[in-house]
């Protein structure tokens, strides 16, 4: 299923036609591919315009939109003879003469690219509105957009861009020393992603490199036997080489030490559809074209389990001879005596809930190459990919070829969403073990079927919830149990088993609390790492209880959660008391005027829609939640280095990766006000395993808690080795002017200095912080995070009873963020959040073995954003930098919880089941209506 | 991925000889079938592109009718200002079909044209399906089939067509114009697509060669009122759970005439016969409309997973009836 091109013609005259000529960007271009090759692959290819990306290959994302004749089509479905003699305009033909044009200009003030992978497209659909409408409205804007998908940011900032190229002012304004914290920077790394310059995995590699096609298992279970490969090559003569189980020198990889359950290339044996088995390099197209019912694989299908339930009674077929009943693994949190408690409530609810697979759906596929290069007399195996661990990856790798680690460099490119998907392992082992085998650069991008099929998705869940108060309100005990579906391999299946209950009793002061959950092997796509681990499942099932419980006291559900909100000086159900920035409260606090208004505005419209005889009705719910900070007590530091070279600038070595959420800008920010210079001073060497310390994963909303913190410690380590080199006074002010530094009253020349390292550098700060943890007893008491999140998020909807649709008007995002490095940033983070947790609650819903493509995979378009409110509450985390924690994975904890809210308060329906696409709500809405539950 | 030829015709005499030859397809707008070949499910051996035949004109018919040319753009059919004047329900159709990158190349006689998009159909990784793979099963009557045909199916195929614009067209009456190597001929949009039967295969009765090269529309009644409604997962670029398509002509409140087409739950663009019969004399009020709608689906055969398009297809009928009629 990998075709990147058409290769039924090899050239032009044998279609008896010349070259297609054809204006790229204003100037004449001459494509010498065949006809009917996509013109996304020949502008990337042939032209080397790779600001085109290809995002699914069939039309469906928009990431490859151009212009044709001025028209936005995707490039990745239009034949390049369709083009002959007509003007092509892509991404590259924005800017003029070096300088971004308005829209760019708008969209780097705004902050409408995160990780940047849909912008190309984003701006050309926009272009094209443009060009025939200066002044749009937003519906116009909405509906241009209405074809690129965005998974990153939640699509507001992109509209707002668009319009603000009409009037505003888009002239940036950089912070002036010790202001960089808290200013609205804008990205540093913006101007690439708004050119077409950055490059993403697929956008580079060497002349030469091979091509890995990876064949993969069309069973979900079976037994397999490899035939004459020999014999396949003579037949198939393109074929430079095959990479087989038995060519991985250690077979096994896993995210965690233990266990390490899954193979690179299976052998003999596959635990679900779309598992790797076998690799064939050569020439891209030419190893494309041989037919998938030619490759020479003998099946022997077994019985999938498929359902937990099932795994979990098959007795004696296990997936994995380690794991009795299936189970990966337990995790268990006990504080107080639940037993005792609930007969003592006052008032008890209790309820089963189900969530589905989630894709992360990431615009940007797997990608990258590996080579092997020779170094000081060494062979070292170099790997460009995008990742959101390069560190890990460096680790995997080397175990998988059995070298020692300094014998891999991990190189990362730019990645095109990650949300917690590309925190695994997927094409690294592949690449690695095929360019080791033969020597050559080998090359690899994912097509959208094999991405689905074969890389983590959001664990489905079973939860069983029972909730209880006294009379006053206070909640006395919660019994929660809940089964995660954890698929073929662990991945990271034990992180959110062991995440889960720490966050079940959500935000909320609760004296007896018991939590159990089981990570449960099937024969389903793996689910790993999503935005959350676990904790948004969680979280619909215990939010809606709140509701219920509220209801029962006959208190309002924002009191409710008021009176129970956990605070400083409380303890969590682990026993870790709060020592501070516990902001739910003030979150909550923040929402109350949009709430009585909210409440109030969809009375009076469910009012006039039952005299008008509507069948529209509207309501309003809200959802909380609290997310710990960094990994669940394993050790998570993050170390960042920083120079000041003779040129009067200073470096950081910022190996805190980028995925969109802005640490190349954040860790900037904060390192320039530790040392006390501006921003614009700062340039940085991006991660990159041999010239950057390991910060740690970008994952767990940890990177500006943690690796802030070494980036902050770094500079005033930094700033006392100058200082004291100044023989000044550690409080003396810090500037640099050209190639001098001015300490205080003292004037140092840098020119003059020896550097201390072959990189230039007259100093280094080295800064280091790993957050204090307390391991986790049996039964899960400890401190297994040094902080918390908090949010509370007010959804406004909007039902149709006809047809079981909801439309989403508003969401008022509240967040204690504990100090908003850069708003614009933490704003983007919480719109984007809330656009996947939309997904999640009403559309999303990925079939193992089954979904494969963009358009039955239902990712939130421009046009079902609700408005978003932002409020940005402050409760400064002391051990944090500057104050602040994280916000990543919060923004989306409460957003579907919310929304289910929101519909029970219009309709009167319990979601129980996500997403509640309209068939569901539909069907519950008349369940409800005959008075009968579902 | 198979390999083929490619050709540009010059003009339709070209084009139908070079589509003569077994294997051939036409090439139009490509959104569909380019990503069809590219996923090994279509494996024409020649591509005949007819980009460059003179088929994309708009023009008014003596008489008051209007020809769409098979080459026109979905985007400038729907923009068209005869088309907006006098078929809206055509235009809204069209736009709240795929995204504006698609409406920006697809072509009218592509649409026609456009293949399910049943997941069993479009996996070639996956043996079971009749309508790629005569004889092979159907892998969606037992399996998923939350967005299959409750209407027009069989015990082959039950795969929906997923236009948006022939659902329209049908409410329209539209007429296809053919050329082929007997010379031309008129098919009633009704006649042209198929249901599955014991032949999936065939989506349409476009014979061998056969070159779409317009689309009719008859006179527009005079002061009709119309509408599309599309029921769909999300706001945009969705194929619809059920849609409707509706023509009144109104007699103050009451219905003196009626069309109504179904789409998203039928085998094929669908039209509701029998409701149209029921409606005249009928007032626009909730209980009327509901009651003919519901012999729109007298004959739907559920499957497990896709029920709620029975009623669903009766709500989108009445509600885009009403709002037709400007009461809702």
């Amino acid at each position: 299923m990998n075709h990147p091109l058409e290769p039924g013609l090899k050239s032009l005259a044998e279609a008896g036609l010349g070259s297609i000529a054809l204006t790229v960007n204003g100037r004449p271009a001459l494509l010498n591919c065949a006809p009917p090759t996509r013109l996304a692959h020949a502008l990337r290819d042939e032209l080397g315009l790779t600001g085109t990306k290809i995002g699914c290959d069939a039309g469906d994302c928009g990431a490859c939109t151009v212009l044709l004749d001025g028209k936005q089509v995707c490039s990745c479905i239009t034949a390049v003879a369709q083009c002959a003699g007509r003007e092509v305009t892509t991404i590259e033909g924005l800017a003029q003469d070096g300088k971004l044009n308005r829209l760019q200009q708008a969209f780097l003030k705004y902050g409408a690219a995160q990780c940047g992978i849909c912008t190309p497209g984003m701006l050309m659909a926009a272009s094209d509105l443009l060009a025939g409408n200066a002044a749009p409205t937003q519906a116009e804007v909405e509906d241009a957009l209405g074809g690129v998908l965005c998974r990153c940011t939640g699509y507001q900032k992109i509209v707002e861009s668009v319009l603000a190229v009409a009037h505003d002012d888009l002239t940036l304004e950089p912070p002036t020393a010790g202001r960089a914290v808290g200013s609205r920077l804008a990205r540093l790394d913006g101007v690439s992603k708004l050119t077409g310059a950055e490059k993403y995995g697929a956008d580079e590699y060497p002349a030469g490199a091979l091509w890995l096609r990876v064949v993969r298992s069309p069973h979900a279970r079976a037994g397999f036997t490899l035939g004459d490969l020999d014999a396949f090559r003579r037949k198939y003569p393109q074929i430079e080489g095959f990479i087989t189980a038995a060519d991985v020198p250690e077979n096994s990889f896993c995210v965690f030490p233990v266990p390490k359950d899954q193979p690179v290339l299976a052998d003999g044996h596959v635990r679900f559809r779309g598992e790797a088995v076998l690799g064939l390099l050569g020439e891209r197209d030419a190893i494309i074209a041989i037919p998938e019912a030619e490759m020479p694989i003998t099946w022997q299908p077994r019985h999938a389990l498929t359902e937990p339930e099932e795994a979990l009674t098959a007795t004696g077929d296990l997936i994995h001879d380690f794991a009795p009943e299936n189970v990966l693994c337990r995790g268990r949190v006990v504080k107080g005596d639940v037993q005792a408690a609930f007969p003592m409530a006052a008032h008890v609810v209790e309820e089963n809930f189900r969530t589905s697979y989630v894709e992360h759906a990431y615009i940007e596929p797997e990608a990258g190459y590996a080579e092997v290069v020779s170094q000081g007399g060494q062979e070292r195996l170099r790997l460009f990919v995008c990742t959101q661990t390069p560190y890990m990856d460096k680790e995997e790798v080397a175990r998988v070829l059995k070298l020692p680690h300094d014998r891999v460099r991990v190189v990362p490119s730019a990645i095109g969403g990650g949300f917690g998907g590309k925190l695994d392992i997927s094409v690294q082992p592949l690449l690695a073990v095929a360019a080791w085998k033969l020597k050559r650069p080998v090359r690899i991008v994912y097509t959208r079927p094999e991405s689905m099929a074969s890389t983590p998705k959001r664990h489905p869940s079973r939860i069983r919830v029972r909730l209880g108060c006294d009379k006053e309100g206070k909640l006395t005990a919660m019994d929660f149990a809940g089964d995660f579906n954890t698929g073929a391999y662990a991945s990271w299946g034990s992180t959110v088993a062991n995440r889960v209950p720490i966050h079940a009793s959500g935000p909320y002061a609760l004296p007896n609390v018991r939590a159990l959950t089981r990570a449960v092997y099937t024969n389903n796509a793996i689910a790993g790492a999503f935005r959350g681990f676990g904790v948004p499942q969680a979280c619909i099932a215990t939010e809606t209880l709140m509701d219920e419980l509220a209801e029962k006291c006959g208190i309002d559900a924002l009191e409710f959660r008021y009176r129970n909100a956990i605070r400083a000086g409380d303890a969590t159900a682990c026993g870790q008391v709060l020592q501070a920035s516990a902001g739910l409260d003030q979150c909550l606090d923040a929402l109350r005027p949009a709430w009585a208004g909210a409440k109030e505005a969809s009375a009076a419209f469910n009012g006039q829609a039952i005299r008008s005889g509507s069948r529209k009705r509207r309501g309003a719910g809200l959802a909380c939640m609290w997310y710990g900070i960094g990994n669940t007590v394993i050790a998570n530091p993050s170390t960042m280095t920083i120079g000041l070279r003779a040129s009067g600038r200073v470096v950081l070595y910022n190996g805190a990766q980028e995925i969109g959420q802005g640490t190349y800008t954040i860790m900037p920010q904060i390192a320039a006000d530790a040392l006390g210079v501006p921003v614009s001073l700062i340039d940085q060497v991006h991660s990159d395993t041999d010239l950057t310390e390991d910060a740690g994963k970008s994952s767990a909303s940890r990177q500006t808690f943690v690796s802030g913190n070494a980036a902050k410690f770094a500079a005033e380590d930094l700033r006392r080795q100058l200082l004291q080199l100044a023989g000044t006074a550690a409080d003396a002010t810090l500037r640099l002017e050209g190639t001098a530094l001015i300490a205080g009253t003292s004037r140092i020349d840098l020119q003059g200095l020896t550097p201390i390292n072959e990189r230039g550098d007259l100093a280094l700060g080295s800064g280091y912080f790993n957050p204090p943890t307390v391991p986790l007893d049996a039964d899960g008491q400890g401190v297994p995070y040094a902080t918390f999140a908090f949010a509370a998020q007010l959804a406004e909807v909007e039902v149709d009873l006809d047809y079981g649709t909801v439309k989403v008007l508003h969401i008022h995002a509240a967040h204690d963020v504990g100090r908003a490095v850069n708003p614009t940033q933490v704003e983007g983070q919480i719109h984007g959040g809330i656009a996947q947790g939309l997904g999640l609650a009403l559309m999303e819903e990925y079939i193992s073995g089954k979904t494969d493509n963009l358009h039955d995979y239902l990712i939130p378009t421009v046009g079902d954003m609700p408005r978003i409110t932002t409020y940005l509450i402050e409760d400064a985390e002391p051990l944090g930098p500057y104050g602040a924690k994280g916000v990543g994975e919060p923004a989306l904890v409460p957003t579907a919880p919310a929304i289910y809210s929101a519909i029970r308060a219009a309709t009167g329906v319990r979601v129980r089941l996500a997403p509640a696409t309209p068939d569901r709500l539909k069907a519950a809405l008349k369940a409800h209506e005959a008075g009968q539950r579902l | 991925m198979h390999a083929f030829t490619y050709t540009r015709a010059a003009d339709v005499g070209g084009a139908l000889q070079a589509g003569a030859a077994q294997g051939s397809a036409y090439l139009g707008g490509g959104t569909n079938l380019l990503d069809l070949i590219k996923g090994d499910v279509a494996q024409p051996l020649r591509l005949v592109d007819i980009n460059r035949l003179p088929l994309a004109q708009i023009r008014e018919l003596p008489g008051g009718g209007l020809s769409i040319g098979a080459l026109a753009r979905n985007s400038d059919t729907a923009n068209h200002a005869l088309v907006r004047q006098r078929y809206p329900v055509l235009s809204e159709a069209l736009l709240s079909g795929a995204s504006p990158q698609l409406r920006n190349m697809a072509t009218i006689g592509g649409n026609l044209m456009q293949r399910t998009r049943c997941p069993y159909f479009t996996d070639v990784g996956f043996a079971m399906c009749n309508k790629r793979n005569p004889g092979s099963g159907c892998g969606a009557l037992q399996g998923r089939n939350r967005m299959h045909a409750v209407l027009g199916g069989s015990e082959q195929c039950v795969a929906v067509n997923p236009s948006d614009m022939n659902v329209a067209l049908a409410a329209l009456d539209a007429t296809v114009l053919l050329r082929g190597p007997q010379g031309e001929r008129r098919v009633a949009l009704a006649e042209f697509h198929r249901v599955p039967g014991n032949s999936p295969e065939l989506d349409t009765n476009l014979l061998p060669g056969e070159l779409i090269t317009a689309v009719e529309l008859p006179p527009a009644w005079p002061n009709a009122r119309s509408r599309y409604i599309k029921v769909r997962d999300r706001a945009s670029y969705a194929f619809a759970l059920a849609s409707a398509a509706v023509l009144l002509d109104l007699d103050g409140q009451t219905i003196r005439a009626a069309r109504v087409a179904l789409g998203g739950v039928a085998t094929k663009p669908w039209r509701a016969t029998a409701t149209e019969r029921a409606l005249p004399g009928r007032r626009l009020d909730e209980g009327s409309l509901r009651a003919a709608a519901a012999l729109a689906v007298r004959e739907a055969h559920p499957l497990r997973e896709n029920a709620f398009k029975v009623e669903l297809a009766q709500r989108a009928i009445v509600r885009a009836l009403r709002e037709a009629g400007g009461v809702a």
